[in-house]
């Protein structure tokens, strides 16, 4: 018996060697170790022995059924782990080819712009104001220092509604809504749509947008303009950037300026974009009339401020490096899905 | 406003270059916009003396000139017969330019050597309107005063008056002053603390006659024309004027006319105060009365229209006619010309508004009208027609008639006002002694002094010509930029903290736009004005609430003449923009707001909407599936009901969702009539949010509730109901039977076709069921389905289908 379970573990190793698919060497299995197979047959004979030969007949027969069930274990992983191989082989992809991606939806430009803006001036302690853009006569104008037949007036080109009403020119109506609606201090922005009447082309648009900024507290000075102002201008352009206050009207301010940047074309030598001036526009300001700050209901002797406005659609512009004006309102999806 | 750098500097003797220039003057306010160099095409070119004048041997028309160059003799071959020996001309030697940058080589003509080129008036780039004493047809010759003074081999530019720099200023409106030679070189002497005064004026008063025996002046309306002064000059001599001044018209883009309405236009130029002269002979009476138009009065005027005219217009008169449109233009019934025997110098001063009102109606803008129209100082007309006098006699074409007639009812002074250099200083967060204010102030004409020994605040006595300067603030202005803006220190405000936050409102608009992109939708921007033919090219009822609109008084054109009142149009615009151009799959949302009137004098509503636009890829239950998930975001619930009388949505494929008791929306799929007059030749979808109810209703908390502990059980049904059967039916009467175990009601299938009979469907449900604090029983669920199902049969007609 001995010999012939030798015999058995031989051939199986053998047989062994040459199976590299799951149902052969089930096959085999089941031709040592199923109903008739050999191992079974062999344990099915062991009736027929002494009783006292049987429990060293038995261990042999049982070490030789363990030693083959290593070796079609072993065998198992061997094919498995092929197979795998095989497979993942096959699976292989060309990591060359593009990702599938869900579409999500851009942002406008503009709207990137003032969110950017929003949350500098945000953080710098600002609340976000809100008014009409149907706005009358008097917070338009009256209220900022603009009285009736004002050149102003013309100049800013104003679009006429029935019933005395204007479309607002510019954000800086939302200064006395705020101050009427408030007492100092007060610190916020207010962006909105304003319009003028200008004929649509590359760099002018009849709806365009502003963000305007106002601040009324104690002791609130012109180095204090200055110094919040040029805060966002480096926070919006990079500490690199140079700026510079000049002189400026605005009715509403007193005194007035504007907010050059050095230009970001050329870095203030001078070019076509700047003119060769080395400088860009970026916002007018002033520290408030005394006369609007009375006409929102605040003490000009106990109150100072500062205003200013700036033009969003040019920031915009020149951020993304936008050339025509009208691209902003066409809603074309190739220009959309750029930003 | 354009001022030549040589007559500034022959007023301010400065020393910078013109773009340190620009850079120092535009940080004391006066703004530069642009630069303009005169004669820059030009090159190489040199006055010449011509030597000798010789025939061209194999030429009957050319001549052959020796010249004297300064440095040489070159020889010139010329085809004009205007040359001759003595002559001073512009040469342009070998490798220089003229007008227009072509450039002149050495050659041979006929067999010749020609050294550069004599040049012509037009050579250089101008005309005999210009340069009058230059010929018809020929060489340039310069005078023998100027031959003099430039020997040969001088730049001719600079003979010619060509070397120049001119520079174009932006002017704020608070400074009508400032559109004057004189006006800027103020400030310029004031940028570089540089002494200033007016031009002395002498005027010799030649002519015999006086005035006051020759013209009468009144004024009837003096609010419109506070001052109207007048001067006579006889013998006129009309003639070119000389060289200088037509250089410096020329120069501030000007055309000179003849040496009369050049002083004019000079002293305008110069003083900012414009003027204008008449033929006395045809002033009747010789009396002049500034007077309103009458009713439909009209008048031609010096450009030959004849224009109506309305009572709001002032009109410079005789008793029987009107002479010139007050401050905006003559009239050809009193234009000067050839064999005046005297002329009438007008120098006046109208209120500016009015100018700008009667020039706006005309639609008649001149030189004159704008500079009036920003309200000009009434000092100013007495020191500028004594100017224009003193030149008619420096330009000896004419002699001046003793004294002037001149009307000014109301005259202006000089105010005082006071102010605390102490709050200044605090204003601007500054420490300048009030001394150097003084300094400042004094720089732009403005006495300051202390009020009194002791005393903190100080008086400061503004001239006639500042009117922007009426308060503190003011004074402020100039001592800040006279100081310098740039030597402000900057601060951080030391204020009361402050906390920057958005309102509920932004934080809300931010959620949707972000969900917007999350769900695959670009943001647009459009116009809020649009064309009132939008109504009926949406179908939009004739009583609809939309076509009720605030109207614009002076739109652009229809197109932009009514605030929009929907979103519609705008979105389906911008949808066929992107189809036109081929776009594929188009997704769109745009925050805006719509404008719906609210009353005569009242403020219209301006309601906040989210519109959302698609084509491509898109059904009606995928749109709905953004608004669900919109809505989900919010913590809002809605009902949706068919709406089929929109005109503008496909009547089976469009519903208004319903939150709280508020219409909070609209969505559909685009009428295909709708979609085909805006282009678009697909199904194209629509929605649009209104986001003040939403907001209103709107709830972000979010609570924790305990995952389930015990299993849940789930029960599919199928059922058929006749096909009109709306879903909402079905569900409804589900949950009326479930009761508290029910956990959730799910569709998962409608089906109609051949396995069902035409005019039903059949619709499958999934119901979980579930308690949290036992496992459910088997039997408890049945009955519970049991009753479900008998309330389906009754209120849905359903009829359960076997699976």
């Amino acid at each position: 018996m001995k010999e012939k379970l030798e015999q058995i573990k031989v051939s199986a190793l053998r047989s062994l060697e040459n199976i590299d698919s799951l149902p052969a060497l089930e096959e085999l299995r089941l031709g040592l170790m199923g109903k008739k197979g050999e191992l079974t047959q062999i344990l099915k004979g062991m009736g027929a022995l002494k009783p006292e030969e049987r429990p060293a007949a038995g261990q042999m027969v049982n070490q030789a059924r363990q030693a083959i069930e290593d070796m079609l274990s072993t065998a198992r992983k061997r094919i498995t782990r092929k197979e795998q191989d095989a497979r993942l082989a096959a699976e292989a992809l060309d990591v060359t080819m593009p990702g599938a991606r869900r579409a999500v939806g851009h942002r406008h430009p503009m709207s990137i712009v003032l969110g950017e803006l929003a949350d500098m001036f945000l953080g710098m302690g600002y609340e976000i104001a809100e008014g009409p853009d149907v706005e009358t006569d008097y917070y338009n104008f009256e209220a900022l220092n603009i009285p009736a037949n004002h050149p102003a007036k013309d100049e800013q080109d104003t679009f006429y509604a029935e019933g005395g009403l204007v479309l607002r020119t510019q954000t800086s109506s939302v200064q006395i809504r705020t101050m009427e609606r408030k007492k100092p201090p007060i610190k916020i922005i207010a962006p909105g749509t304003v319009y003028r009447s200008d004929q649509v082309d590359a760099t002018h648009s009849p709806v365009f947008h502003q963000l305007e900024g106002l601040v009324v507290d104690h002791n609130i000075t012109m180095g204090d303009l200055k110094g919040a102002l040029e805060l966002f201008a480096s926070e919006l352009f990079g500490g690199d950037i140079k700026t510079r206050f000049r002189p400026h009207h605005f009715p509403f301010t007193e005194p007035s300026a504007e907010m050059d940047v050095s230009c970001f074309s050329c870095g203030g030598k001078g070019c076509r974009v700047c003119k060769e001036s080395g400088w860009i526009e970026l916002l007018g300001c002033g520290m408030v009339h005394p006369r609007v700050l009375e006409m929102g209901g605040i003490d000009p002797v106990e109150y100072s401020g500062f205003a200013f406005g700036i033009g969003l659609d040019r920031i915009a512009m020149q951020r993304f490096g936008i050339s025509d004006m009208r691209l902003l309102f066409e809603n074309d999806v190739r220009f959309l899905r750029q930003f | 406003m354009d001022v030549p750098v040589s007559w500034l500097k022959s007023l301010v003797n400065y020393n910078a270059d013109t773009r340190r220039f620009i850079e120092d003057i535009t940080l004391t306010g006066t703004k530069v916009e642009s630069v303009k160099t005169f004669g820059a095409d030009l090159s190489g070119i040199v006055t010449g003396r011509i030597l000798t004048v010789e025939k061209h041997g194999n030429s009957d028309r050319l001549l052959i000139c020796k010249v004297d160059v300064g440095d040489g003799v070159v020889q010139i071959v010329t085809g004009a017969g205007n040359v001759y020996a003595g002559a001073v001309v512009p040469i342009v030697l070998n490798n220089g330019t003229i007008s227009g940058g072509q450039r002149i080589k050495t050659g041979k003509l006929r067999g010749e050597l020609s050294e550069g080129m004599m040049c012509s008036i037009e050579e250089l780039g101008y005309s005999r309107q210009e340069y009058p004493e230059s010929p018809e047809d020929g060489i340039y010759i310069f005078s023998k005063e100027d031959s003099a003074k430039y020997p040969p081999g001088s730049d001719a530019r600079e003979a010619l008056g060509l070397l120049d720099e001119a520079i174009e200023f932006e002017i704020t409106s608070n400074r009508p002053d400032c559109y004057s030679v004189l006006g800027i070189a103020r400030e310029a002497a004031a940028t570089y603390n540089l002494p200033f005064d007016l031009p002395e004026i002498t005027v010799k008063e030649e002519a015999e006659s006086d005035i006051h025996s020759m013209i009468s002046v009144s004024i009837e309306n003096p609010e419109l024309c506070p001052r109207y002064i007048a001067r006579v000059v006889k013998d006129v001599k009309i003639g070119p004027s000389p060289l200088w001044m037509r250089r410096r018209l020329i120069a501030s883009g000007l055309r000179p006319i003849n040496n009369i309405v050049d002083i004019t236009n000079y002293v305008m130029l110069e003083y900012g105060q414009p003027m204008h002269a008449f033929d006395i002979d045809n002033i009747a009476e010789r009396r002049i009365i500034v007077r309103n138009a009458r009713e439909n009065e009209t008048f031609t005027t010096l450009d030959g229209a004849a224009r109506r005219l309305d009572p709001s217009m002032l009109v410079i008169a005789d008793p029987q006619k009107a002479v010139a449109i007050a401050g905006v233009m003559g009239g050809e019934n009193s234009k000067v010309t050839e064999g005046a025997s005297a002329v009438l110098f007008e120098s006046a001063n109208f209120n500016g508004t009015n100018i700008r009102l009667t020039s706006k109606k005309l639609g008649l803008r001149t030189d004159a009208s704008s500079k009036y129209e920003k309200g000009l100082d009434p000092s100013l007309a007495y020191d500028a027609v004594n100017r224009a006098v003193s030149l008619v006699e420096e330009l000896g074409c004419g002699k001046v008639v003793k004294g002037m007639e001149d009307c000014y009812p109301y005259p202006y002074e000089n105010w005082t006002i006071s102010f605390y250099p102490s709050r200044i200083n605090a204003l601007l967060g500054t420490d300048i002694p009030p001394d150097e204010m003084r300094g400042y102030l004094a720089r732009v004409g403005v006495r300051a002094w202390r009020a009194d020994e002791g005393d903190q605040y100080w008086f400061a006595e503004i001239p006639t010509f500042r009117q922007d300067i009426m308060r503190e603030a003011d004074i402020a202005e100039e001592v800040a930029r006279l100081y310098g803006y740039g030597r402000i220190k900057s601060t951080i405000s030391s204020g009361s903290p402050t906390m920057g936050k958005k309102t509920r409102k932004q934080n809300l608009e931010d959620l949707l736009k972000n969900l917007m992109s999350a769900e695959g939708f670009d943001e647009a921007m459009t116009y809020s004005f649009e064309s009132p033919k939008v109504f009926d090219k949406l179908r939009i009822n004739p009583n609809d609430r939309l076509r009720d609109t605030v109207k614009i008084l002076n739109p652009l054109g229809e197109d932009y003449s009514i605030m929009r009142t929907s979103t519609v149009n705008s979105m389906l615009t911008s949808l066929s923009t992107n189809y036109g151009r081929r776009n594929k799959l188009v997704r769109l949302y745009e925050m805006a707001k719509v404008y719906w009137p609210r009353g005569v004098g009242e403020f219209p509503e301006e309601m906040d909407t989210l519109t959302l636009g698609a084509y491509g890829e898109m059904d009606f239950y995928a749109l709905k599936g953004v608004i669900e998930r919109i809505l989900d975001a919010l913590g809002v619930a809605a009902e949706y009901e068919s709406v089929r009388d929109l005109g503008y949505l496909h009547p089976g494929r469009a519903a208004e969702f319903i939150a709280g008791e508020a219409s909070a929306g609209i969505l559909g799929e685009v009428h295909p009539d709708i979609a085909a007059e805006y282009e678009i030749n697909e199904r194209a979808y629509y929605a649009v949010l209104f986001l003040k109810p939403l907001f209103e209703q709107a709830v972000l908390a979010r609570y924790y509730k305990p995952l389930p502990k015990y299993p849940g059980v789930q029960r599919d049904i199928a059922m058929k109901v006749k096909d009109d059967v709306p879903v909402r039916a079905i569900e409804t009467a589900i949950r009326e039977e479930a009761g508290a175990i029910l956990e959730a009601v799910e569709l998962f299938d409608v089906y109609k076709g051949s396995q069902i009979e035409a005019g039903y469907k059949s619709v499958a449900y999934s119901i979980s069921f579930r308690r949290d604090d036992r496992t459910l029983t088997d039997e408890e669920v049945s009955e519970v389905m049991k009753r479900i199902i008998s309330n389906l049969e009754t209120k849905a007609g359903a009829q359960l289908r076997d699976r």
